[in-house]
Order: C-alpha cells, then sequence, then structure tokens
C-alpha cells in the first residue's frame, strides 16, 4: 500500500522535510527550533487558520505521520498551538469553526471535514507547547520516530479549493474613470469603453 | 490610472489626511514599532524599550515625511495592556503624529482604547482593527470609548474570495450577525479606514489589490493595507533572505507600489526602520500616479511629492 502522496509535503511553508517514513512531525509555533532529519516534517506554525490547514494537509498525506509533537512557543492571540489541539480535540463547527478554540479567528476554509476527521484518527498529538529545549524535543522525537505502524489507509490528498475561481461577469457599470473614452467595472474588472454604456 | 465615479472620503485624523482620489493625497505611511522582536524592546510584557533609540526611529519617519511630504503614522504594536500603555505614553510624548494601537488580542486593544480615552489622546488613536474576531465585550470598550477611527478588516478566514470579503464587510458573510461597517458605526466610529486584509501570497494577497478599488468605488472611503505581509510571509523569499538580505528588503519595501497602484491610501509598510526607503518608494509612486490623472481633473495638494520633489 502507498504511504506517501506522490507530490508530498502538499503545500509548500516555513519548515524543513526529514525522513518521510518517520512516524512523528513536530511543530514549533512561534519558536525556530533547529530542526532534526529524523521528524518527517519540523516547522513553524503562527495562524490558527491557514497555519492549521497546512499541517493538516501534510500530515494526511503521509500515512507515515502518527505523532504530532507540539511545541515551542504560542503565538499571542493567535493560539496556534492551542487551536490545533482543539481541532483534533473536537472538530469543526458547520460555519468551519474550530470547536473550542480560542485563538483570534480559528476558521478552516480549504479543507473538508473529511480531512479533519482523518488527521483525526490517524496522528495522536503532544501537547509540549512551552517546551524549547531540544533535548528535550529529540527524546521525544526519538522516542516516537519508528514506533508502530504506518496509518492503514492510503494518503489523503485534502486538495485545496482556494486556487482561481473565475467569478467573471459582464460589465454593468462603469464606476472607475480611466479617461474621456474608457471606463472600468469594478465587479467585473473589466474596462470598457464608454459608448458600451 | 483613473478616477473613481464615487465621492471618495478625505477623513482628517490629528492633522493627517487620508483618502480622495488616487494622484490627490499623498499615500500615508505607518511605521511599525514595538513589533514582535524589535530589538530596541528589553521586555514586551512589560513594556520596557531602549527609549533612546525609539526617538530615533520615530524621529527617522518624522523626517522622512518631511521631506518627500508623505505623512505619517506611528503604528504601535503591543501584547499586553502594560505595555502598550507604555508604549503609547511614550509616542504621544515624542511626537504629534496620530497613533494606530495594535495587538493581537482583543483585551489588550479593549485597554487601549480605554487608556486613550482617559488620558485625552483618543483623537490621535487609530484602532487596529475591527475585525471578524471581535466579541461582545470588546465592542463595549471601544463603544464606550472616545475612539471615533479606526481599520476595518476585511478578512474573512471561510472565503477569501473577493465577494467574501466585501460581504464581511457588508452583513458579516453569515458568520457573524451583522457586518463590520455596521459594527463600526455602533462603536462610534467616524473614520473608517478600510483594510481589505493582505493574507499570504497563495492564498489571495493578490485579492486584496482588486478589494482596493472595488471598496473604494463601492463605499468611497479611505483604502489601505499592509502589503508588505505578503513578501514577508513568503517563504521562498525567506529563504533566499538569508544568503541575500538585500532582496529581501527590495520586496518588502516594493510592494508598496503595488498598494498604490490599486488606488490605496494609506500603507502599513512594516519596520519603523524602513522608513529612509519607504518614503522616496511611495513618494515615486504618487508622483507618477498623480501624473497619469492630470487630465481627470484631479488636483494634488500643495505639499504632494509631485509639487515637492519634481
Amino acid at each position: 500500500m502507498k504511504t506517501i502522496a506522490e507530490t508530498w509535503p502538499l503545500l509548500k511553508g516555513d519548515y524543513t522535510v526529514g525522513n518521510p517514513k518517520s512516524r512523528i512531525a513536530v511543530v514549533t509555533l512561534a519558536s525556530q527550533i533547529k530542526p532534526s532529519p529524523e521528524a518527517a516534517l519540523w516547522g513553524s506554525s503562527k495562524t490558527e487558520n491557514l497555519g492549521v490547514e497546512k499541517i493538516i494537509v501534510n500530515a494526511i498525506s503521509n500515512s507515515n505521520i502518527r505523532y504530532i509533537l507540539v511545541c515551542g512557543m504560542e503565538s499571542r492571540g493567535h493560539l496556534a498551538g492551542h487551536s490545533l489541539l482543539a481541532i483534533h480535540a473536537e472538530g469543526i463547527d458547520e460555519k468551519g469553526r474550530i470547536v473550542g478554540s480560542e485563538g483570534a479567528i480559528p476558521f478552516i476554509e480549504n479543507i473538508s471535514r473529511e480531512a479533519v476527521e482523518r488527521f483525526q484518527q490517524q496522528v495522536v498529538l503532544f501537547d509540549k507547547i512551552g517546551l524549547i529545549d531540544l533535548v528535550e524535543i529529540m527524546k521525544i522525537v526519538r522516542k516516537y520516530e519508528g514506533l508502530g505502524e504506518a496509518y492503514p489507509d492510503e494518503p489523503f490528498v485534502a486538495t485545496s479549493q482556494k486556487k482561481r475561481r473565475s467569478t467573471f461577469t459582464v460589465p454593468i457599470s462603469g464606476d472607475i474613470i480611466i479617461s474621456e473614452d474608457f471606463f472600468m467595472d469594478t465587479t467585473s474588472g473589466v474596462v470598457c469603453q464608454a459608448k458600451d454604456f | 490610472m483613473f478616477k473613481f465615479q464615487k465621492e471618495q472620503e478625505i477623513v482628517n485624523l490629528a492633522g493627517v489626511k487620508i483618502g480622495g482620489q488616487p494622484g490627490e493625497l499623498p499615500t500615508v505611511l505607518a511605521g511599525t514599532i514595538f513589533y514582535d522582536k524589535h530589538e530596541i524592546v528589553e521586555d514586551a510584557a512589560r513594556g520596557l524599550f531602549d527609549r533612546a533609540a525609539a526617538e530615533k526611529l520615530i524621529n527617522l519617519q518624522e523626517a522622512s515625511a518631511e521631506e518627500t511630504g508623505s505623512p505619517h503614522i506611528i503604528h504601535i504594536f503591543g501584547t499586553t495592556p502594560e505595555g502598550i500603555t507604555h508604549y503609547i505614553d511614550f509616542v504621544s510624548e515624542i511626537s504629534e503624529a496620530p497613533f494606530l494601537i495594535d495587538s493581537p488580542e482583543g483585551a489588550v486593544r479593549s485597554h487601549a482604547a480605554e487608556y486613550v480615552s482617559e488620558v485625552g489622546l483618543a483623537d490621535k488613536a487609530i484602532y487596529n482593527s475591527i475585525n471578524m474576531s471581535i466579541n461582545a465585550s470588546e465592542i463595549e470598550a471601544l463603544a464606550l470609548s472616545d475612539i471615533d477611527s479606526s481599520i476595518i478588516l476585511g478578512f474573512n478566514a471561510m472565503d477569501s474570495s473577493l465577494q467574501g470579503r466585501m460581504e464581511m464587510l457588508e452583513n458579516g458573510a453569515g458568520l457573524l450577525e451583522e457586518g463590520l461597517l455596521s459594527i463600526a458605526d455602533r462603536c462610534g466610529i467616524v473614520n473608517k479606514l478600510i483594510d481589505p486584509s493582505i493574507t499570504p501570497m497563495g492564498n489571495g494577497a493578490g485579492i486584496a489589490l482588486k478589494m482596493t478599488i472595488t471598496a473604494k468605488a463601492k463605499w468611497g472611503h479611505p483604502t489601505g493595507s499592509g502589503i508588505h505581509n505578503a513578501p514577508s510571509a513568503w517563504n521562498w523569499l525567506n529563504r533566499k533572505k538569508e544568503k541575500d538580505p538585500v532582496l529581501y528588503k527590495i520586496c518588502d519595501i516594493g510592494s508598496t507600489c503595488l498598494q498604490q497602484a490599486a488606488a490605496g491610501d494609506f500603507i502599513l509598510y512594516g519596520p519603523i526602520e524602513y522608513a529612509p526607503y519607504v518614503f522616496p518608494m511611495a513618494a515615486m509612486s504618487d508622483i507618477m500616479i498623480s501624473e497619469a490623472v492630470a487630465d481627470l481633473d484631479i488636483e494634488p495638494v500643495a505639499r504632494h511629492p509631485v509639487n515637492l520633489l519634481v
């Protein structure tokens, strides 16, 4: 069975890729902590919405990842770490809000409820928010990097829905004057000749 | 370049005018001080910092504004009530310029609103920001304060499209019971500064540029953003930064021009240290925009870079 999506990690971010077969990934929140290749992914996450989405997408597209160590200093106000723990524990409500998160704007826009459920099932989170001691972090990484089996299902590719959506509309007004002869309709973003209106 | 058919509002914040048609007023520039990891900050929680260095930075921005004609605002960032109180005291002692009160925490923003009202500085303060995270206690604190100027953020975490952002301001986009513009009215905000919200590139940074034009066309309020947040959140550029810091600065500072070309009236340009580079960059754009709309019956004000620097 394939355990890693072809283009993994699917979303770019402030992280480094280590051993893709490692069972553990490390999220250092607002801290920059020297990465170790023994973890599958190692990087920061500062936001309670897009940051959380990236972690979920990149974790569930590699079935080898079964543990995520959440460490480093929390990002004030955003509470990215707290929000990651909350979505894992409680999921999202019908509006996409992370249940139980006290982060400023804890909403999920680009991934499905199924992706969140897969994340809940595939990984165990270790709440070590505040831990920045590399020695302590590495103890945990080494304990879990080869522990247990891969998740018994194919990698889940949670494709982003954010890519270009055409909302083209026919211009109906000219609310921006470019010159005597040309106008622009801001709704459609189309530049038109004055005689068109 | 272009002219809006809708009348464009000009607000006066403690002597600084923001808004109008493209090419009419110089772009207002706000540099951030006491930001996260700012080297002059010694203890962010208690608001302790190197006062001489902070004064030098504020003077740097003031001198850049004076030379180019682009008015300035001091963007104060604080993370605790105690910290932001000290910062506000200091900035208002050093400068007559209006200032933004900004924090990632609603409780800190609420405290700052209350504090500036108590000490008589509310007419110089701009709240940053009314956004979709606002709750009843923050609304109450802002309504009870004397603040009447605020940035209103078009961030929509569930729908980053142009429509999603516009609806957040207009009707709450199904996530809030009312739109942020209506909430601003309830809070006594007269001077509404629209910020279309700079999300990372790949998550709709460019949509914010389109929204700048759309928001001005629809409401006529002054509109602008912290556009440098797009390059600063760009992981590819950040990896280049170590090898070539100049490259990073060029993109960070250069993003100013994009927001200006998209009719931005004000820009939160990031670290105040960049003032000597950002102000000339913005002045260059203002001059060209002003020349581009000269045939649209738009007259630049006397202290516009086009009248001072060329």
